[in-house]
């Protein structure tokens, strides 16, 4: 039961994450490798602020925000500055590097010691002294769905269909008299603001801001959304960024097997083989390759 | 067909996954005590964070180290081996899963991977032994005073700055300049280097450093570092050792020495290092391992250690190619000499 409930918590923190890669790659068709850097800025802003004392609660609007804010410059490369998608990100994110050392002042802060989302003074007087190990997949779980609903309320509104007709057909916002530019910098921002939200609570989680924990994040975001997206189509009633979590959890649960009960040399070959085996599970393979080749 | 099936199983998921939420303080409570039980036969992990040379000589020692004291794998110990290979978020799949199989205690390999374990298995009350942490201090893992902070507990590799310094002047009296590349993410080196700076000017040395942050930028930066500097030293950074031929190819092609940090290095083609010995480290820590398992003392109760004694180790092919004598003083100290450049 703990493995399954580990392989939720992962995958929950890593599906925030996947909703931001979600965004910038199925609604704005935008290959966003901000991602790599944004989710150890997330981390390392929660883990600088924590060390200094902040109510790490409030280190998850404030790891949005940060994240957001790199989105607004990747944003900003390619559109003012007319750099290719790809490059901006690209840019960005070997910016962010150097950006996410200076703020954490090394490479590897631990935050042992301190308070953070699963464990203060807060919980333990909510709980009456111990605070039970279901808590932390409880706190996950709202937070991921707490993020996972604002999103699909945004997609609603007006912005948030600008936003998708930008992916689909970028001339009919510029017909609706609309900056088009603007629009893919605002779900930029969302984006890389959920990618940080991420690293934000992998931190916490792991108690441990280190720098290397962005390599490959946008790997496993990407693999989570098409894993989620094509593998629920055929069912109408749920909601793509639901989809996407689930990819997540799935993605997680694919490595936690090969961890398991594989070779430790051998385990990256079988996350892969599991991810080819699900994908072709889900027949919506060749559409894809198609469509993207 | 499929889609119900998999639908199917995707339920079945779902289902367990809250059943999950539900039941779980019950089976934690009872943890501690199936963990106390385990008499004869004990189940450890070995979580190591990254595939690598000298780690690997850790994993070894530590197995060796056990087995001097009485724990040997295929009697009464069962070894489950886990490698992260170098992904901080497979780390913690890997600790959270020896949690999960209850094991007696977690032995985690490099920094991230203590780190990582130590969070899993706080609150499961399992302990932790580390090795190859070279500043359990700055890693929050042992207070100033070298205290454990919990159940947790090691050997550190700290490097022998000081006696490495000592070496090169006594190699080189007329050198003037050091030079070190380090990778910028790696915690360990950034320590090290820190020490290096530190101790240059005792014995009359600047140290000029090349930071990089991938394999890639490794050419680049040899280049420009060897420009600068009568000699380099290696530290234990995991980026830099793997490339370690490309930059030992670029030093001799400017008659420029290179000195190691330990006894793989040297043999390879660095001129000389006073460096540690990492299955002696694993020993060491396999020793720590031991008396935990067998309740001789608590790991909250055991100080992290350092290996105390360093060891020399020379490569005469290395010197005569540089046109370099290495001092009588020295080759007779030498733990190890070597007469050739093993291509490995």
């Amino acid at each position: 039961m703990d493995w399954i409930l580990t392989i939720i918590e992962q995958g929950l923190i890593y599906g925030l994450l996947a909703l931001g890669v979600y965004i910038t790659y199925k609604i704005l068709d935008f290959p966003d490798l901000t991602v790599d850097g944004s989710f150890p800025l997330g981390a390392a802003v929660a883990a600088i602020l924590i060390k200094g004392g902040m109510n790490p609660y409030l280190t998850l609007p404030l790891s949005f925000l940060a994240g957001a804010i790199a989105g607004v410059f990747t944003g900003l490369i390619h559109v003012k500055l007319k750099v290719r998608d790809l490059l901006s990100g690209i840019i960005m994110m070997t910016a962010l590097y150097t950006i996410n050392m200076l703020i954490a002042g090394t490479n590897n802060l631990p935050i042992f010691a301190n308070d953070n989302i699963f464990k203060n003074p807060w919980l333990e007087k909510l709980f009456g002294g111990e605070i039970p190990s279901w808590s932390k997949v409880l706190i996950i779980l709202i937070i991921a769905l707490l993020a996972k609903l604002l999103l699909d309320f945004f997609l609603k509104t007006q912005a948030g269909y600008l936003l998708r007709a930008v992916g689909d057909n970028d001339t009919l916002v510029t017909t609706l008299a609309k900056d088009k530019g603007n629009v893919k910098i605002i779900g930029l921002a969302i984006a890389n603001g959920l990618v940080a939200l991420s690293g934000c609570v992998f931190c916490q989680e792991q108690k441990v801001f280190e720098i290397s924990s962005g390599t490959g994040a946008l790997v496993l975001g990407l693999a989570s959304v098409i894993i989620g997206t094509s593998l629920l189509k055929g069912f109408s009633f749920i909601r793509a960024t639901t989809a996407v979590l689930i990819g997540s959890i799935i993605y997680k649960a694919c490595v936690a097997v090969a961890i398991s009960f594989f070779d430790p040399v051998y385990m990256k070959l079988i996350t892969a083989v599991l991810f080819l085996v699900v994908l072709v599970f889900s027949m919506e393979r060749k559409k894809k390759v198609k469509r993207n080749a | 067909m499929r889609k119900r099936m998999l639908a199917g199983i995707m339920g079945i998921v779902m289902m367990a996954s809250l059943a999950g939420c539900g039941s779980s303080t019950g089976s934690s409570s009872g943890e501690g005590s199936t963990a106390a039980a385990g008499e004869e036969t004990y189940t450890i992990g070995i979580s190591q964070f990254a595939e690598h040379g000298s780690l690997d000589n850790c994993r070894e020692g530590f197995i060796e180290g056990l087995k001097e004291a009485g724990i040997e794998e295929g009697k009464n110990l069962v070894i489950e081996e886990k490698n992260a290979d170098a992904d901080m978020g497979t780390a913690a799949q890997i600790s959270q899963s020896f949690v999960t199989d209850d094991v007696d205690l977690i032995c985690a390999i490099a920094t991230p991977a203590a780190q990582s374990a130590y969070t899993a298995a706080m609150d499961a009350d399992i302990p932790v032994i580390y090795t190859a942490v070279t500043n359990p201090i700055a890693a929050e893992l042992a207070t100033e005073d070298k205290k454990p902070v919990g159940e947790v507990t090691g050997t550190s590799d700290e490097l022998p700055v000081e006696a490495q310094l000592k070496m090169i002047r006594e190699i080189l009296p007329d050198a003037k300049t050091i030079g070190i590349l380090y990778t910028t993410s790696e915690a360990n080196s950034v320590y090290t280097i820190e020490e290096y700076e530190e101790m240059a000017g005792d014995y009359g040395f600047t140290i000029e450093k090349a930071g990089i942050n991938t394999s890639s930028d490794i050419s680049l930066a040899a280049e420009d570092l060897l420009g600068k500097v009568d000699c380099l030293t290696n530290l234990t950074d995991n980026t830099v050792v793997a490339s370690l031929a490309t930059i030992l190819d670029m030093a001799n092609e400017k008659n420029i020495p290179v000195f190691g940090s330990e006894i793989e290095q040297v043999k390879i083609g660095c001129l000389a290092a006073e460096g540690i010995d990492y299955i002696n480290l694993g020993k060491q820590t396999g020793a720590m391992a031991a008396k935990v398992l067998k309740g001789e003392a608590k790991a909250s109760e055991l100080d992290y250690e350092s290996i105390t004694e360093n060891s020399l180790y020379v490569n005469q092919k290395v010197a005569e190619n540089l046109n370099i004598t290495v001092p009588d003083t020295m080759t007779e100290r030498a733990v190890e000499i070597f007469d050739e450049i093993s291509a490995e």
